[in-house]
């Protein structure tokens, strides 16, 4: 359940900062081929599914209060017991509030894949050279010619 | 301890243990017989590494082994040949000095945004639909969280609950060394993410390094249902999968480089037990003999802790392949899931198809293996031929194109797996570098057949045509090659041929009937070899016999 509440949190974040610098082409190859029709959708009924499940039938009371402890280790940050103590209510606000969208009633609702399904943004197969790679490069914390330096690691988690 | 464990593991599986034997004796008549089957199937690609000694088999192993079933799923990573990466216009080429290729996007800094290469779509359309499954119209990324070096961004961009494919399945033929037999193995689902980075262990071990140039690059998941029973059917499935992108073209499914990943669940169950056993995940597969011989060595430990009772020593683990030790050893234990915290990639759209896109698509495939195999069993060429022929796409293109000018099917399909094979196999080229084009191997079977040049000559004029090139009709005539069918001609070289040898006519007329080879061989030589083989015979024996 925490990690769950995590998970919207940074889907929220993330979709924050929008700077377009990077975004070589927006150049919109198969723009015309967005008449499809939701009948046609195949959804998947995984073991996995759980952000599916979420979005539409649990109810706010099976929203568990944050473990932030836990939280802040699956994100790889240091919080002091003070920290921790600190951000416990200001997470539950936020669970709180996605507990209120969930008990909106969607049973009578087909499942939206996507909000902004009918642009899609493609770019064509061709190749685009980086022009600033020497600056990127340089902006690494620990490299040495050619590879990025980084503490020894064995296995994965 | 860990010898005699493996000692023991491999004593219990008898059977498989013929298997490789029988396997490897008919591999050697084969060679013997010039009849090529040279890299004809996924287990002969490469030469074996000698096995670790064993060969002792007991009863009670037998029986172990007969009790117990195994069962295989396979996931595989198929690398996309796009030009580009994934989400980004970095160029991707195998081997290019690390770090060179890569930008704001795959380097992960912030504020870089995802594009999606509409490449990526159309090969996984065609992976997709070549295997048989639904494709979802409207499908998405997901984010799936994990931290580790070579992965820039802290996550992969992947699909998790809505693939772009799901359902379906491959079929294919088993070698005819490990007793034939048609398979249909079920696909679960395919669907599009992103590589990571490559990542290198220093030397002194005292620090990793990374390379980003493969970060970003497109791959397709393609998970099979749990449908496989042996280390061989599971090979034979991955065979079939870099086949099938390879006549997609897809991706070159060049295992050393990568390009085509095995990562293999294998778990064992007493037979008539509808539960799975525990499964293990076996990772360092780059061999489809590594597949199959790292699953038989799992299954063989597996069984063998069940047959002692010690089932519950099996856990779930993920398993390091050591092609040098030939066994399988822990790389991690699981503990539980790993949380990946999947979320909708926010950074992208939805992936829409519209049917009239997919069925461009549809249209659009090349004849698939399964297919081809089919169509050259019913042209009546055996199933030893057919998988050699089908094997190679650049293969079945040559010799279909040999077809298609007419050539007989059987002569058209010896001559492929037999001489051409052979030189193609010592000089180290495919079938698209050597000079011989399908039209001049046409002629020349249409040469021999039609009594021009003999088949000895034959030979000889593909050699000059694999190495050099050219045309048979050119070749003929340059090197006065033509078959002597004139009986007066070759009559006038046999006479010759017993003027010159009194003695050993005299020997042969003496009753020693076997000289007629040598005499034969002499008419042959002095003719050139141009002599038709059947006339000169007839008229030799004639000859030799007409005063005796």
């Amino acid at each position: 359940m925490g990690s769950r509440a995590l998970l919207m949190l940074k889907g929220v974040s993330s979709i924050a900062p929008k700077n377009q610098i990077f975004n070589f082409n927006c150049k919109s190859s198969r723009s015309s081929n967005s008449s499809f029709s939701f009948s046609q959708v195949v959804i998947n009924h995984n073991k996995n599914n759980k952000v599916r499940r979420c979005s539409t039938t649990t109810t706010q009371s099976s929203l568990e209060p944050p473990d932030v402890s836990r939280l802040a280790e699956t994100a790889r940050i240091s919080l002091t017991p003070s920290e921790v103590e600190e951000f416990a209510p200001k997470i539950q606000q936020v669970i709180d509030w996605f507990g209120q969208l969930q008990d909106v009633d969607l049973h009578s609702i087909e499942p939206s894949i996507r909000a902004d399904t009918e642009d899609s943004n493609l770019r064509d197969d061709v190749p685009e050279t980086f022009e600033n790679r020497e600056s990127m490069i340089a902006a690494v914390p620990s490299y040495e010619e050619p590879y990025i330096k980084v503490p020894k690691v064995l296995n994965k988690e | 301890m860990m010898a005699s464990t493996i000692f023991r593991s491999i004593q219990n599986h008898p059977l498989l243990l013929y298997q490789t034997a029988l396997f490897r004796r008919k591999n050697g008549v084969f060679y013997c017989t010039m009849k090529s089957t040279e890299a004809q199937t996924a287990t002969q690609e490469k030469q074996k590494p000698p096995l670790p000694k064993i060969m002792k088999q007991t009863k009670t192993s037998d029986k172990f082994s007969k009790d117990y079933e195994a069962v295989i799923g396979i996931e595989t990573h198929v690398q996309l040949n796009t030009l580009t990466k994934a989400f980004c216009g970095c160029p991707y080429n195998y081997g290019s000095p690390p770090n060179t290729s890569v930008c704001p996007i795959c380097m992960g800094l912030p504020g870089a945004l995802p594009v999606l290469n509409s490449k990526v779509i159309e090969l996984a359309v065609k992976v997709g639909l070549a295997l048989n499954s639904k494709l979802s119209l409207n499908s998405k990324f997901d984010r799936k969280q994990y931290f580790y070096p070579d992965l820039p961004k802290g996550y992969q961009i992947s699909q998790f609950d809505v693939p772009i494919a799901s359902g379906g399945y491959i079929d294919l033929d088993l070698p005819v060394e490990f007793g034939g037999g048609h398979r249909r193995f079920g696909i679960t689902r395919v669907h599009m993410e992103e590589d990571a980075g490559k990542l290198l262990h220093s030397e002194n071990g005292s620090y990793s390094q990374v390379d980003l140039n493969r970060a970003g690059v497109p791959l397709l998941e393609i998970v099979s249902e749990p449908d496989m029973r042996t280390g061989i059917e599971a090979a034979e499935y991955a065979a079939e999968l870099q086949r099938l992108v390879r006549y997609l073209g897809v991706s070159n499914g060049n295992m050393q480089e990568g390009s085509l990943r095995c990562d293999v669940n294998v778990s064992v169950r007493p037979i008539g037990q509808a539960q799975f056993g525990t499964k293990v995940e076996i990772k360092n597969l780059n061999s489809f003999s590594s597949v199959s011989r790292a699953i038989d060595f799992e299954i063989s430990r597996q069984v063998l802790l069940h047959s002692q009772g010690q089932g519950d020593q099996i856990t779930q683990e993920t398993r390091l392949w050591e092609e040098g030790a030939q066994k399988t050893v822990t790389m991690r234990k699981k503990e539980g899931l790993a949380d990946y915290r999947y979320f909708p990639e926010p950074d992208l759209p939805g992936v829409i198809l519209t049917k009239e896109y997919v069925n461009s698509i549809l249209d659009s495939l090349p004849e698939l293996p399964e297919v081809k195999r089919r169509r050259y069993e019913k042209m009546g060429l055996s199933m030893q031929d057919v998988l050699f022929l089908a094997n190679d796409v650049n293969v079945a293109e040559f010799f279909d194109a040999t077809i298609a000018k007419g050539a007989d099917v059987k002569l058209a399909a010896n001559w492929i797996m037999g001489d051409i094979a052979a030189y193609m196999k010592n000089e180290k080229l495919t079938i698209n570098e050597i000079k011989l084009i399908p039209q001049e191997l046409a002629e020349l079977i249409a040469s021999i057949k039609g009594g021009t040049i003999s088949g000895k000559i034959g030979k000889e004029i593909l050699f000059e045509l694999l190495a050099k090139g050219g045309t048979v009709k050119g070749l003929i005539k340059e090197k006065d090659l033509v078959q002597i069918v004139d009986p007066v001609e070759i009559e006038k070289i046999v006479d010759k041929v017993l003027s010159e040898n009194p003695k050993q006519l005299e020997q042969y007329r003496g009753g020693k009937t076997k000289l007629q080879g040598y005499f034969a061989g002499q008419v042959m030589k002095l003719s050139k070899g141009k002599a038709n083989p059947g006339l000169l015979n007839k008229i030799l024996l004639e000859k030799l016999n007409a005063q005796s």
